[in-house]
């Protein structure tokens, strides 16, 4: 039986507390997406269980707060912004309202964010009583392009498969799909299908585990919502599975594409994506524990490989990982409860319970709880 | 990231030709989470950003205001994007004389923004914008060749970014794919170049596999051109020729090194593409799937299935999957306990689950 030493959680969530709280300037380049940081440290607080216990009620409200705040209406529909980087302080109070009221050009919602605020405010247990359906069903058609893909924000011509699967994502979680147009999307998944059974970032790209995950992800939520499987071949399934599998390196860690070294986030997308599969049975957990177990940093936080620094990036997917692969380890052993999380959700990638709330609150009210 | 040039640089709010305008410092509403302790210069030059924005000024010195900030945070979106909409608002228009399939002179000021992408794409290659920004400024320049230079010269400092891969491909697609001889802005000159830039594409992946015979992006990228951006030869003696030659190219590579999954990634792809069954191949996957035996010979060099080396690690789990793949299920299962006992125990649960299966109705992805 494998010897693993503890999962430090107690450092770990120090570690994105400590992020929380603030950033120093050498991490300028997070500006343009800082809600996605929020989402990564309340959410691997979220996994280790300790989001009631350990943050004060009034500290969830001022999260929730400034989450909301990041909610903005304009003309291209509703969503959440990053932060507000490049929203203006004004002096008079009646400019600031303006401002408030509706957004600007280059302060507009992001596709990205919209997922992590979703998210980060169901882990709050948010009731959603000010988010704006209708305005983000809109958002997202004026996301959507010619191809089938969705641009990061209004009119850029950044899009590639991360920001369909947000699409995807917000309309599963509104239980609305009336903001997308769904056939144009799949064949825009299909077209970044490689020959290695993976997915790439766009057309032409070479296959990579976070796009694998993100394009399996995306089928999966659409084929549950409407009721259609088949979207892979049996054939196709398997190319996956194998390629997937191929992914985890002796380390015990995956790596993100052939021949590449073993990456802690890898351990998620790869690991997810083989879950979706239905292949989890098939995955080495005590090796990717033993693997994870080596990029804990010794001041808490999980990084990307042994010895290298820790972000809360890595630290959330590293978490969300072992949520789903928790090595079997004997009760005698004194670090197994250390390692136990609970269950996760693969295709919204949240704890289940937090996907459960989602399911209850954020559907439009009348066609919601059951 | 402060970069050693805003920090050399006097802040915006020092210098006399920005005196007109009034920076507009950045709203934090209540309490907010993650806050970064900014740099005073990175305060000082979005403070004035965002007053540009705000007034809608769209003049040189803006290029020099985003670049400064971009310097400091190439993430940073917004500034990307008001950059572009500026050198689009300075740009001299398309004179009218000219003919639509013309080669375009480069305005100075495109040139300088093709020179300073240079540089920032090499120091921030892992940021998507900047990336976003040079596909911006192909339709603008319309020298797709000066590009794939350009890329060449990246690739020789990280030889495996995804970013600079991903332009590679889009822009051989966007300029010399099936598309681009139906886009009636495309100059001639970029099409008549299209035959001669796909046949050096094939050195050029000859070139970064001889550096590194196990660069998957290099095998993906050989892919690309062979059977992705143009789809199959339309004459079936050319069809089976490309195909042959594949299969050479790759045999040989595996060769050199066998335990490769790119190489085995590859081969696999090639057969699934052209409807070949793996079985067509076996001969040549059967002399990498067993250990060296006492009675090998060497002498014989056979084209089509070159054998390994004498130094070679055997037997190499790829050609073990391989085999096991194209046999009928009953002759792999002995190859999959193989692998799942000694070879490659950490896929066991998969090599096992594939025993078991093998006695059901799945049959192994070949036909
Ligand atoms: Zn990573």
């Amino acid at each position: 039986m494998t010897q693993l030493p503890r999962l430090s959680r107690a450092g770990h969530a120090a570690h994105c507390k400590r992020c929380l709280s603030g950033l120093p300037a050498s991490q300028t380049d997070i500006d343009g997406s800082r809600l996605a940081l929020a989402f990564y440290c309340i959410g691997s607080l979220d996994l280790l269980g300790i989001v009631e216990e350990q943050v004060s009620l009034q500290e969830r409200n001022l999260w929730k707060q400034w989450l909301w705040e990041q909610q903005t209406h304009g003309k291209y529909g509703t969503g959440f912004r990053p932060s507000p980087f490049m929203t203006a302080q004004h002096i008079s109070s009646k400019e600031q309202e303006q401002v408030e009221s509706e957004y600007g050009s280059y302060d507009t919602p992001h596709i990205i964010m919209t997922y992590t605020a979703l998210i980060s405010l169901a882990i709050l247990r948010d009731d959603f009583a000010t988010l704006d359906r209708a305005g983000l069903l809109r958002f997202l058609s004026t996301c959507q392009r010619e191809d089938g893909s969705f641009s990061t924000v209004p009119g850029s011509n950044e899009s590639d498969l991360r920001t369909l699967y947000c699409a995807f994502a917000i309309s599963s979680m509104l239980n609305d799909w009336s903001g997308v147009n769904v056939p144009r999307a799949i064949s825009f998944i299909n077209t970044c299908r490689t020959y290695e059974g993976g997915y790439g970032q766009s057309p032409f790209c070479e296959a990579q585990g976070g796009t694998t995950y993100i394009a399996l992800a995306s089928l999966k939520l659409a084929s549950d919502a409407f009721g259609r499987t088949g979207y892979l071949t049996p054939s196709q399934q398997q190319e996956t599975v194998q390629w997937l599998l191929r992914n985890q390196a002796s380390s015990g860690g995956f790596c993100g594409r052939t021949g590449k070294d073993a990456d802690a986030c890898y351990c998620f997308w790869c690991g997810a994506a083989l879950k979706i599969l239905g292949a989890e049975d098939l995955v080495d957990s005590n090796a990717l524990a033993s693997f994870l177990g080596r990029c804990q940093f010794k001041y808490g936080g999980i990084s990307k490989a042994p010895g290298e620094n820790p972000d809360p990036y890595h630290t959330y997917l590293s978490l969300a990982a072992l949520a789903m692969y928790p090595p079997h380890l004997s009760d005698t052993d004194d670090n197994a409860r250390s390692w136990r999380l609970d269950a996760l959700d693969p295709l919204l990638n949240a704890r289940e319970e937090t996907t459960l709330w989602i399911r209850r609150h954020i559907p439009v009210p009348s066609n919601g709880p059951s | 990231m402060p970069s050693k040039a805003a920090a050399d640089t006097p802040l915006f709010a020092e210098r006399e030709e920005w005196a007109d305008v009034q920076p507009l410092e950045q709203y934090e509403g209540v309490n907010p989470i993650a806050p970064i302790f900014y740099s005073p210069e990175y305060k000082d030059a979005t403070g004035y950003f965002r007053a540009i924005v705000q007034a809608g000024e769209k003049s040189a010195r803006v290029l020099e205001l985003t670049e400064n900030i971009i310097r400091q945070n190439p993430a940073h979106y917004s500034a990307w994007c008001y950059r572009y909409e500026t050198l689009l608002a300075l740009l001299p228009p398309p004179a009218e004389d000219a003919d639509a399939g013309a080669q375009p002179d480069i305005p100075p000021l495109l040139a300088a923004e093709l020179a300073l992408m240079d540089e920032l794409a090499v120091t921030f290659l892992k940021t998507y914008q900047v990336w976003h920004h040079r596909r911006l400024l192909v339709p603008l320049a319309r020298q797709p060749r000066r590009e794939l230079a350009f890329i060449q010269r990246g690739l020789a400092v990280d030889a495996k970014n995804y970013h600079t891969w991903s332009y590679r491909q889009w822009l051989l697609a966007a300029c010399y794919g099936r598309g681009a001889a139906a886009d009636p802005a495309m100059p001639d000159a970029v099409l008549d170049e299209a035959a001669g830039v796909w046949a050096g594409e094939l050195d050029f992946v000859d070139a970064a596999l001889a550096q590194d015979v196990r660069n998957n992006s290099a095998w993906h990228h050989r892919f690309f051109v062979v059977y992705g951006a143009r789809g199959q030869a339309d004459s079936e003696a050319e069809r089976a020729r490309i195909f042959r030659r594949e299969l050479i190219y790759t045999k040989q590579n595996i060769a050199i090194a066998p335990s490769n999954p790119s190489a085995w990634n590859y081969l696999r792809g090639v057969l699934r593409e052209t409807n070949t069954p793996f079985a067509a191949v076996q001969d040549f996957a059967r002399l990498y799937a067993y250990p060296h035996s006492a009675d090998e010979t060497r002498d014989v060099v056979d084209l089509d299935n070159p054998a390994p080396g004498a130094d070679a690690e055997l037997p190499c789990v790829q050609a073990m999957e391989f085999l096991a793949d194209a046999w009928e299920t009953e002759a792999g299962a002995e190859m999959w306990k193989s692998l799942a006992n000694e070879h490659d125990t950490i896929r066991r649960q998969y090599w096992e689950h594939r025993i078991r299966d093998a006695h059901q109705t799945i049959k192994p992805a070949v036909e």
